[in-house]
C-alpha cells in the first residue's frame, strides 16, 4: 500500500519528465493551491509567496528527472517551496527562529490550556506570531514535519527545535487566550 | 500530543484559505520553462516591442526573398543528383533487363529453375518499386539508398548464381555472365 502512495500520479510525472506541457499544467492543477498556501504561511505577502511558489514549480519541472520516487511527488515539491521560502525569509533576513532573550519574560507556569479553542482565533494567532515562532508551528503543526526534518529545513539542532516548538505554542495559546 | 495540537492537525485543511491566480503564475511558470533566465524587456520598454516587430517584419521579408532568389540554385543542384542517381539506376536497370533475358531465353535451363528464378526476381522488382517510391518523397535519405543498392546487388548475385550453375553443367568458359 505504502509503495503505491509513492507513485500517485506517476504517469503524470513520467511523461513531464520527458517535458510533455500538457502533463506538466495538469501536475500543476492539482498541486497549485496547497503549495500556494503554504508558501502563504510562511511568507505572508501574496507577491512573495507568488514569485517563489512559480520558482519552485520551475525548478522542480526542470530537475524532474532527479525525482526517483523516495517520496511522493507532493511531498518532494512541497520540500522545494518550503526550502525556498526559508530561502527568501533569510534574505530579507527575517529572524527564522527567536532570539531567547527576547522571550525570558515568558513565565514557565504560563498558562498552557486553552480556554476555547476555536479555528478562526487559531488562524488570527498564528498570523500575530513573531516570525519565528510562526515558522516553527507552521512546519510542526501545519505541515506535518517532526523535529528532525524542521532541524534540517532551518539548519538547527534538533533540541532547538523541540524548545523552540514548545515556546512557540505556548505564545501562540497566550495570543489566542487573549483574542 | 495535547488537545490544541491535535485540534489543529485535525483541522489543517482549514489553514487553507487562500486561493491562487492559476492562470498567471502559470504563465510566469511557462514562460520560465521555455527561456530560462531571460527578463522580457519590452515589459520594461514598450516602444521595443513596437521595434522587435518591424525588425521581425524585416527578417521574414528578407528570408522570403533570399528563398525565392535561391529557390532556383537549389532546385538546380536537386536536379543533377536526380540526374546521377537516374543515371545509375537506368545502367543496373539495363544490365539486369539483359541477363534476366539471358536466362530466360537460355534453352539449358530447367523450366522449374526458371520459374523459380523469375518469381524471385519478381519479389526483387516490387521491393524496387516500393523504395523508389519512398526515395521522392525524400531523397537524402542514406537508409532507403542503401537499400536500393542492396535490392540491386542481390539480384546481381542471383543471376550470377544461376549463370554459375548453367556454367558447371556446360563445362563452358564461354559464357557472357563473366562480363560482371
Amino acid at each position: 500500500m505504502e509503495t503505491n502512495i509513492l507513485y500517485t500520479h506517476k504517469d503524470l510525472v513520467e511523461q513531464s519528465k520527458s517535458g510533455d506541457r500538457n502533463s506538466q499544467y495538469q501536475l500543476y492543477e492539482l498541486y497549485i493551491d496547497a503549495m500556494y498556501n503554504i508558501s502563504m504561511r510562511m511568507l505572508g505577502t501574496k507577491e512573495d509567496a507568488e514569485d517563489i511558489v512559480q520558482e519552485s514549480f520551475i525548478e522542480a519541472f526542470k530537475n524532474l528527472k532527479s525525482f526517483r520516487y523516495e517520496s511522493t511527488f507532493g511531498s518532494w515539491l512541497k520540500r522545494i517551496v518550503i526550502n525556498k521560502s526559508i530561502n527568501h525569509l533569510k534574505l530579507k533576513k527575517i529572524q527564522l527562529t527567536p532570539l531567547d532573550q527576547h522571550e525570558y519574560h515568558i513565565s514557565e507556569e504560563a498558562n498552557d490550556q486553552v480556554a476555547t479553542i476555536d479555528i478562526i482565533k487559531i488562524k488570527k494567532g498564528i498570523k500575530v506570531l513573531p516570525d519565528g515562532y510562526r515558522q516553527i508551528i507552521n512546519l510542526y503543526l501545519l505541515e506535518g514535519y517532526d523535529h528532525i526534518e524542521i532541524s534540517e529545513i532551518l539548519g538547527i539542532a534538533i533540541s532547538t527545535s523541540k524548545s523552540q516548538y514548545h515556546r512557540a505554542k505556548k505564545k501562540l495559546i497566550e495570543i489566542v487566550n487573549t483574542l | 500530543m495535547d488537545d490544541f495540537e491535535k485540534y489543529i492537525k485535525e483541522n489543517k485543511h482549514q489553514f487553507d484559505e487562500y486561493k491562487a491566480d492559476r492562470s498567471k503564475m502559470w504563465s510566469h511558470i511557462e514562460s520560465g520553462l521555455e527561456t530560462p533566465k531571460t527578463i522580457p524587456l519590452w515589459r520594461k520598454f514598450p516602444l521595443l516591442k513596437i521595434a522587435a516587430s518591424i525588425l521581425i517584419l524585416i527578417g521574414a521579408f528578407s528570408t522570403v526573398n533570399f528563398f525565392i532568389t535561391s529557390g532556383f540554385n537549389a532546385n538546380n543542384q536537386n536536379n543533377i543528383v536526380h540526374q546521377e542517381l537516374k543515371d545509375i539506376d537506368n545502367y543496373y536497370k539495363d544490365l539486369v533487363s539483359f541477363q534476366v533475358q539471358l536466362v530466360k531465353n537460355n534453352p539449358k535451363l530447367q523450366p522449374k529453375d526458371k520459374k523459380e528464378f523469375l518469381s524471385f526476381m519478381d519479389e526483387l522488382d516490387e521491393e524496387y518499386e516500393t523504395l523508389k517510391l519512398e526515395m521522392t518523397k525524400n531523397l537524402n535519405n542514406e537508409y532507403i539508398l542503401e537499400a536500393i543498392v542492396n535490392n540491386y546487388k542481390k539480384r546481381i548475385e542471383l543471376i550470377e548464381n544461376l549463370l554459375k550453375q548453367i556454367n558447371d553443367s556446360k563445362k563452358s568458359n564461354n559464357n557472357d555472365g563473366y562480363i560482371l
